[in-house]
């Protein structure tokens, strides 16, 4: 199928874009790459009247503000991985964008974009999560941030209203040494993930001083493991042992069964690579140590 | 309609869209260029790429009024009418193509992964070079044969370059 008719506009300032979508309410969308976006529009299954390509501005930054780094919705998924400051405080990260789609998909899709279309399984929603991170979204009336665990809602659901636009994604940068790790299943490299996993580890004298794990696959949003992240604070690099709590966390979850894999499958794939993550994030803080 | 100008295979011109229309048709229908190929027209199977601006780019994901003046290339500049281009010699003799509608996308794809790994000089692994072309399906090859043709146009375009 082609897309629905639609109008096109092309600003140049940030503040001319917002103006357009504050006019436009729920009939505008902003489109960045389309990588996400384009797909949907081609199925019918997003029909925008008014698309506003925000290309021109200038949202393309990685940058680092006292504890705090601001990627810019415009980064694309290829630039996190040779952006020095995420290789430095965000490994996990970079291994997660690895997993995006394929080469020109990370070429041209966008920071923003992914988070704003929040497919279940997506890899940036997860990371974000994992990472204590907020989304900065922008409107005509200024701008809001939301922590990531309140921002990711639902399959294809966040927290931006009408006329609002995501501007940049703020993660906080982690204190002393750390280290972490992204697994995740598809069926074919690149494809939609069946779950996916991450792990990053705060540690000092061989112990785990602090833990975040994150999961999707689980439920219609990314959702952080709370009572394994307990479980792992203070725990030794050598043996975190988490095996009992990781299998009441799972128990505790009530996955969809569909096509792709049915329930059981499911919670049992996400047990184990949450503990592959965990223990190759393990296995590098040891051997950086 | 919006009047845009695109630089198609080194030709600039001017031409009216419907905003909703796509690069890819409108290469294919108002270019004449039916060497563009449309596949899954949802970014999974790479049949539609070219390069915008020196970049590939699946061209079913990209609206042709995103790319007022700017440079496309599509399979039809690469190698002359006789297809001679180092890959596509490679696809021919190392069996990397059967029906041949996915081959535009390959070739597109992979272009700028040859040109890179004979500017570091090295021979990609194995998994590198199926990393690279991850994006595009083959339903006829079994991929075997791309990976092979990928490997002889590095080989080939690497001793190439080594001559005087």
């Amino acid at each position: 199928m082609k897309p629905t008719a639609f109008e096109y506009h092309r600003p140049d300032t940030l503040e001319r874009a917002l103006s357009l979508l504050a006019q436009f309410g729920d009939d505008g969308r902003p489109i960045a790459g389309g990588q996400s976006l384009v797909p949907m529009m081609n199925l019918r299954l997003a029909r925008p009247l008014h698309l506003v390509d925000i290309n021109g501005l200038a949202l393309c930054d990685i940058d680092q503000q006292d504890n705090v780094v601001r990627i810019g919705a415009l980064v694309r998924h290829e630039t996190h991985l040779r952006d020095p400051l995420i290789a430095r405080h965000f490994p996990a990260l970079v291994e997660g964008v690895r997993a995006i789609g394929h080469p020109t998909i990370r070429r041209n899709g966008t920071l923003g974009g992914s988070l704003a279309h929040c497919d279940p399984t997506a890899e940036l929603p997860l990371l974000c999560m994992l990472h204590d991170g907020a989304i900065v979204v922008a409107s005509s009336n200024g701008e809001r941030r939301i922590a990531a665990t309140d921002f990711f809602e639902g399959a294809y659901m966040t927290a931006l209203e009408a006329g609002e636009m995501i501007v940049a994604a703020e993660l906080p940068v982690p204190g002393g040494a750390h280290a972490g790790a992204f697994e995740e299943m598809a069926e074919r490299k690149g494809d939609f993930a069946i779950a996916a996993a991450g792990v990053v580890l705060g540690h000092e004298n061989g112990r785990i001083t602090g833990a975040k794990v994150a999961c999707s696959g689980a439920a219609q949003a990314p959702m952080r493991a709370r009572p394994v992240e307990q479980a792992l604070n203070g725990a030794d690099l050598a043996s975190p042992g988490a095996a009992a709590v990781i299998a009441g966390f799972l128990e505790t979850m009530d996955p969809p069964g569909d096509h792709a894999a049915s329930a059981p499958y499911r919670r049992a794939l996400i047990g184990e690579l949450i503990d592959r993550a965990m223990t190759k994030a393990c296995r590098r803080a040891l051997e950086a140590s | 309609m919006i009047t845009i100008t695109l630089e198609v295979n080194d030709v600039s011109r001017r031409v009216q869209v419907e905003p909703r229309r796509l690069l890819a048709d409108v290469l294919r229908e108002q270019f004449g260029l039916s060497g563009v190929h449309i596949g899954c027209a949802q970014g999974a199977c790479g049949c539609c790429t070219v390069h915008v601006e020196g970049t590939p780019r699946l061209s079913c994901l990209t609206f042709a009024v995103q790319c007022d003046g700017k440079a496309i290339k599509t399979i039809e500049s690469v190698g002359g009418s006789k297809a001679e281009h180092m890959l596509q010699t490679a696809f021919r003799t190392e069996h990397g193509l059967q029906c041949g509608y996915c081959t535009p996308g390959f070739i597109m794809t992979l272009m700028p992964f040859v040109e890179q790994m004979t500017g570091e000089r090295r021979m990609p692994d194995e998994a590198e070079i199926r990393e690279a072309m991850s994006g595009n399906i083959c339903r006829c090859t079994g991929y075997h044969g791309i990976v092979a043709a990928v490997r002889k146009a590095i080989a080939d375009s690497l001793e190439d370059t080594e001559r005087p």
